[in-house]
């Protein structure tokens, strides 16, 4: 007897589950919809200046997913996103889509408080990245061996670094291969020999708060939010939102919203630098 | 022996033994106190059903829970039925070749990085089967995941009954259907307990699988249908990813552990109460 009633609930179960997925979908196409896939270090950023957008325009949603610029690069050119997000400028070959730049990050490079070493040049970092130098002694520092931290492959951190300092991926002679700033400022928290870069904003957010890493200057230029929003500062990238075309509709008012000064708050809130109006 | 319970050998053997057990619970109180430490301060009842604020930094996590339960819920309706029918078939129905070969390609599934069921959940799911990035997909990826443990441990625990069991079910004239629900499968709650407590940890914990199925978007699910971000992805994101989320990220750590420990409780008294009617009933 309760055999029957038991087999009978998980059907009833099953059938539900269908239902609400099949009433939900048709629900879904009334409603407008945004999709923006790409660098994870926009995402953020996107999700609340989308957040913004959705108060200002009732009826309307913003999804962002992650997963990386070249993913935000290949998803807005096959359509599977509408709009997409790219931590760097377009190469050559992506030049199908636009490009629309809503805010500025600049690349620091930062070593552990403790290394008495207090800056070094760009043929010094080319050579401690590419293994000529593993010791911080040839460089005035104490007896320590180098470990070197470098961005894993897909991260635009990792293709503005090699670009600025004319190097290849494979010439790296890497000690910990990292993805997100975070993770490269909490290796050199650990390791007083550890030389790393990730995004200025972030890095004097955690060095104010607290975190003991030293962000070295390039070129004389310190590296400060102020610099990179001056465009003073050498090794800096623009924070991109992609489209295939001249956008249209949603796309193209989101993007015209993402432009806006009104944003200024929400990209100074993640530590990014506002476009310079 | 027994007159000398305290000789060396035994004695090792007890220090190993205790040393061993003390320092697995000292590692899991150390992992807890710490998190503890740091996230208590987040928590209250209104950060519990807020919306997420400034990238997760402020507001609460009420709809990363609500998508986590969606998420685990979709998994385990999916995973429960069909991982109950695989390892029936496997230890009741077939020791040939299928079997052999089943059993061969669970183990290699089982050992699979979460991040290549990711792609797979994203190619399949997301783009092949149109459901994009949704609850649903999420669920299905970390159902494909939870599987081959759950089968695996289910298979285990049938095969562990005696076969006098079966013998005896049968003589009594019982269908080979109704000895199944009725004695072998009560008979082997234990394992099944055990294997759906492995899989929902396994799924709790999952953030890889999750980025590129259920997705990064932090608003309250309407439906199965929406992108919903789980409490693995959100921690993720606040400790790797958002400058200053460490405060927030150690808050929601510490609610997936308890969450964990509940979900493992109301699943053992639930599987624990329907296996035992079984028998009862019966």
């Amino acid at each position: 007897m309760s055999e029957v009633g038991d087999s009978q609930k998980i059907w009833g179960w099953i059938l539900a589950l269908c239902m609400a997925a099949g009433l939900n979908s048709a629900a879904l196409a009334d409603a407008q919809k945004l999709v923006l896939t790409g660098s994870s270090t926009i995402a953020p950023l996107a999700l609340e200046i989308g957040k913004h957008f959705e108060k200002l325009n009732p009826g309307v949603r913003v999804d962002v997913q992650s997963g990386g610029s070249t993913r935000g690069v290949i998803d807005a050119r096959v359509g599977l996103a509408d709009v997409g997000m790219a931590s760097r400028a377009l190469k050559q070959e992506e030049r199908d889509l636009i490009a629309h730049r809503i805010a500025m990050d600049g690349i620091g490079i930062i070593l552990h408080q403790k290394n008495p070493v207090k800056s070094l040049n760009d043929d010094q970092i080319r050579a401690i990245y590419t293994g000529k130098i593993t010791n911080w002694q040839q460089l005035g520092g104490e007896d320590r061996k180098i470990t070197v931290v470098n961005k894993a492959e897909g991260r635009s951190t990792l293709e503005l670094f090699l670009h600025h300092f004319l190097l290849k991926n494979p010439q790296i002679r890497a000690h910990v291969v990292i993805g997100d700033n975070q993770q490269g400022i909490k290796t050199v928290v650990g390791n007083v020999g550890a030389i790393g870069y990730v995004s200025i904003g972030t890095a004097e957010y955690e060095e104010a708060h607290g975190m003991p890493i030293h962000l070295l200057p390039m070129a004389g230029v310190p590296a400060t939010v102020a610099n990179v929003r001056a465009g003073r500062f050498p090794l800096s990238r623009p924070l991109n939102l992609l489209s295939k075309g001249t956008p249209t509709g949603l796309s193209k008012r989101f993007i015209e919203f993402a432009q806006s000064a009104a944003v200024d708050d929400l990209v100074t809130a993640q530590y990014f630098v506002p476009l310079a109006r | 022996m027994l007159k000398n319970p305290y000789r060396l050998s035994d004695l090792l053997m007890t220090i190993t033994v205790w040393f061993s057990a003390a320092l697995v619970v000292g590692a899991f109180f150390w992992l807890l106190s710490d998190l503890a430490l740091h996230g208590i301060a987040k928590l209250n009842w209104s950060c519990l059903v807020s919306a997420p604020e400034n990238a997760g930094r402020d507001g609460g996590i009420g709809p990363i829970l609500v998508s986590t339960l969606l998420i685990l819920g979709v998994a385990l309706l999916m995973t429960i039925p069909l991982g109950l029918g695989t390892a029936v078939y496997l230890s009741e129905y077939s020791s040939g070749a299928l079997a052999r070969s089943i059993r061969m390609s669970l183990d290699v599934l089982a050992g699979v990085p979460s991040i290549v069921f990711g792609l797979f959940g994203n190619a399949l799911f997301c783009i092949w089967l149109g459901l994009g990035f949704s609850i649903l997909s999420g669920g299905l990826t970390l159902a494909c995941m939870m599987l081959p443990i759950f089968i695996r441990s289910t298979e285990a625990g049938l095969t562990a009954v005696a076969t006098e069991w079966r013998h005896g079910a049968a003589a009594l004239g019982l269908t080979q259907a109704a000895a199944l629900w009725h004695v072998l499968l009560p008979a082997a709650a234990p394992a099944i307990t055990a294997g759906l407590m492995l899989s929902i940890g396994r799924a709790l914990a999952e953030t890889a699988a999750l980025i590129f199925t259920s997705g990064y978007v932090d608003r309250m699910p309407d439906s199965l249908s929406d992108s919903g971000r789980a409490l693995s992805v959100h921690i993720y994101d606040l400790s790797m990813n958002v400058t200053g989320g460490d405060q927030s990220a150690y808050g929601a750590a510490l609610v997936l552990i308890v969450l964990l420990v509940v979900i493992n409780n109301v699943a053992a008294s639930l599987a624990d109460r329907f296996l035992s009617q079984r028998i009862t009933t019966s």
